[in-house]
């Protein structure tokens, strides 16, 4: 019962998305473009923060002389 | 030759005329003997127009255009941003051949000559327009009352091709067209009298008014129009359009100014540009800008000679449909008499739709019609016909009968459609012996101060006067106008939406017309189902608050004196 609801909430949200970008009046295959597209672009955002995040968090630690 | 006659008869009128400054208001003469001060610390926020000189108008004057929200904006530009990147890519699919191409071209033989199809219009109407473009020219099989039926079509292949499955939709509500007295239907006195007609008269002419098209039922239905509106004479023509596009070239030439409105409708522009006379463009429903051009075109005179205009003529409309805003008439008005210019009011919107008479704008002002020199309307609105007309001095319209090219070349109206608009006339003057007309007049106000104020209350920006029967409902974005027409149309709605060409690119809407015709049910029915479609598509933009404290005193007091 709540995975149906999850399920509606995620699917509205979905189509806002759609709605908003203008996605709603391309055709299946751009969508898909562009979905992808943008799902690299976040993938490789999220890949960069977990790989160089700890080092940046040190590097503005040691700046402030919070640590050593 | 023609333009010295004209001004010789329109001149020797006014010279009657007497000067009558008097009716200016006091504070603004007093200073820059300017009718209409330039307000200093205006709100940019938010544009809610109150008449300046509150002793011309006799009732409360609102109209709002609430500014469009800067994340909306943002969001719109950059829809149209994705979906321009995508027109490319589609461009480039379509010019290297991977992809099937559907459109008009040019032919291989042409390909080196100045490109034709290139420019942004083409590009919007390929790749934006082609992909929603089943939400226009749906085939309507009924008359267009307040419902109608629509053919069922389907697309195999994204709006290039419809085929028609056979099913018919019937009984969709219909807040598109524009039967605002409800005379656009099939049954009852105008459809018998008009059939009645065509049994007498036939339905071609066959004939321009000047050869042998000019029958006794156009001279009766110019008195009977001249009648109503007040003025010494008319003159009816076949095409609303028409009507303005080829009698302003005939009323003004070359030497003469044009000071028209911002968003006219393109059959005044059409008729300016033909003149010929140097139009010059003022702000929209703004009496400080017209003011400044008059002034500046008076004291300045023509380009480079510096010679006196001949004719300085104002274009304005009654209802402007794209906005639902009314013209603040009696300020015009002061300002012809003030500067001598000549008016011309187009009311194709607001003839029978406005006022307590349904004399339009000039009745909903208790203005006089002698002050307008030009009343020129429509008969395509509110009384379910076809056709236009001009109303004026007797002189005036005896000079448009010979030089007009609408009453020179094209064919007169037809005789079902004169007899309709004599019936449907004689009902709102009442002379037919029955109340129908004052009651259908009394449902369009009622219907249209409904259907705004809960419209309003509901949270979506609506733009326009209170009291126009125009209402136009703000979606701003692209992919929102294709969902919303489909969304009412699954809803049993049918409605109109307007995008770019019509309307500025970010500021698309969706177009109701109230009509006579809607019961309170329809209009509740319509109400739900416009309320769950913006909360899907989430179009409740409007930060005002929600209850209307601004707007409550003037719809409370409309409300308690109808119901």
């Amino acid at each position: 019962m709540a995975l149906a609801d999850a399920w509606k909430q995620l699917s509205w949200f979905y189509y806002q998305y759609v709605l908003v970008t203008a996605l709603y009046m391309l055709e299946p295959w751009e969508r898909t473009i562009f979905n992808s597209l943008l799902i690299t672009v976040a993938a490789m955002a999220v890949y960069t923060g977990y790989v160089f995040m700890p080092q940046h968090i040190m590097a503005i630690l040691h700046y402030f002389e919070v640590v050593q | 030759m023609t333009q010295n006659s004209t001004s010789k008869i329109i001149n020797g009128d006014a010279l009657h005329r007497t000067k009558q400054d008097k009716k200016v208001c006091g504070n603004g003469f007093v200073k820059n003997h300017c009718l209409f001060q330039q307000k200093r610390n205006r709100r940019p926020s938010e544009k809610n127009h109150h008449a300046s000189c509150t002793s011309l108008y006799k009732k409360p004057f609102v109209e709002s255009f609430e500014e469009t929200p800067l994340l909306v904006a943002v969001l719109t530009y950059m829809g149209y941003g994705i979906l321009t990147i995508f027109g490319y890519l589609r461009d480039f699919l379509r010019d290297w051949k991977f992809e099937k191409c559907h459109l008009a071209r040019e032919r291989e033989e042409q390909k080196d000559f100045v490109p034709l199809y290139q420019d942004f219009e083409n590009f919007y109407t390929r790749n934006l327009y082609m992909r929603i473009r089943d939400n226009w020219n749906r085939p309507i099989c009924s008359v267009p009352g307040a419902k109608m039926d629509l053919v069922e079509r389907v697309t195999p292949d994204y709006n290039w091709t419809f085929e028609h499955t056979g099913n018919v939709l019937k009984d969709v509500i219909n807040m598109g067209s524009y039967n605002y007295l409800g005379f656009a239907e099939n049954t009852g006195t105008c459809a018998d009298a008009a059939s009645e007609c065509t049994v007498k008269y036939g339905v071609g002419v066959s004939s321009t008014r000047q050869e042998i098209g000019n029958l006794d039922k156009h001279e009766e239905l110019e008195i009977l129009v001249a009648k109503f509106l007040g003025v010494e004479s008319s003159m009816a023509f076949g095409m609303g359009f028409a009507t303005n596009s080829m009698n302003i070239p005939a009323l003004t030439g070359k030497g003469c100014l044009i000071l028209s409105d911002e968003l006219n409708h393109a059959s005044l522009v059409l008729g300016a540009r033909l003149s010929g006379s140097t139009i010059r463009v003022f702000k929209h429903n703004n009496m400080e800008s017209l003011e400044k051009l008059l002034r500046d075109a008076i004291v300045h005179g023509q380009p480079r000679t510096h010679r006196p205009w001949k004719k300085i003529l104002i274009l304005v409309e009654g209802i402007y449909s794209m906005e639902g805003s009314i013209v603040r008439l009696p300020e015009v008005i002061a300002l012809k008499k003030k500067y001598k210019a000549y008016l011309y009011l187009d009311e194709a919107h607001s003839i029978g739709a406005l006022g307590p008479r349904g004399r339009g704008v000039v009745d909903y002002f208790g203005q006089d019609p002698s002050d307008v020199d030009i009343m020129m309307g429509t008969f395509t609105k509110s009384f379910g016909a076809a056709g236009g007309y001009i109303g004026g001095k007797k002189e005036l319209i005896d000079y448009l009968r010979l030089h007009s090219h609408s009453a020179v070349y094209a064919t007169s109206m037809s005789p079902p459609i004169i007899q309709q608009i004599i019936t449907s006339m004689k009902c709102i003057m009442g002379e037919d012996g029955t109340t129908l007309g004052q009651e259908r007049l009394r449902q369009l106000s009622e219907n249209t101060t409904y259907f705004r104020r809960k419209l309003h209350e509901m949270g979506f920006i609506i733009y326009g006067n209170n009291d126009s029967p125009v209402v136009p409902l703000m979606l701003y974005m692209p992919a929102k106008i294709g969902a919303f027409g489909r969304e009412m149309l699954k809803r049993n709605i049918g409605t109109v939406v307007v995008g770019f060409p019509a309307t500025p690119i970010i500021e698309s809407r969706a177009r109701f017309c109230v009509s006579a015709a809607h019961t309170r049910e329809m209009l509740d029915k319509a109400l739900n189902a416009i309320s769950e479609v913006g909360d899907l598509l989430q179009l409740k933009y409007s930060r005002k608050n929600r209850h209307g404290s601004e707007g409550a005193d003037s719809f409370s007091f409309l409300e308690s004196h109808q119901d």
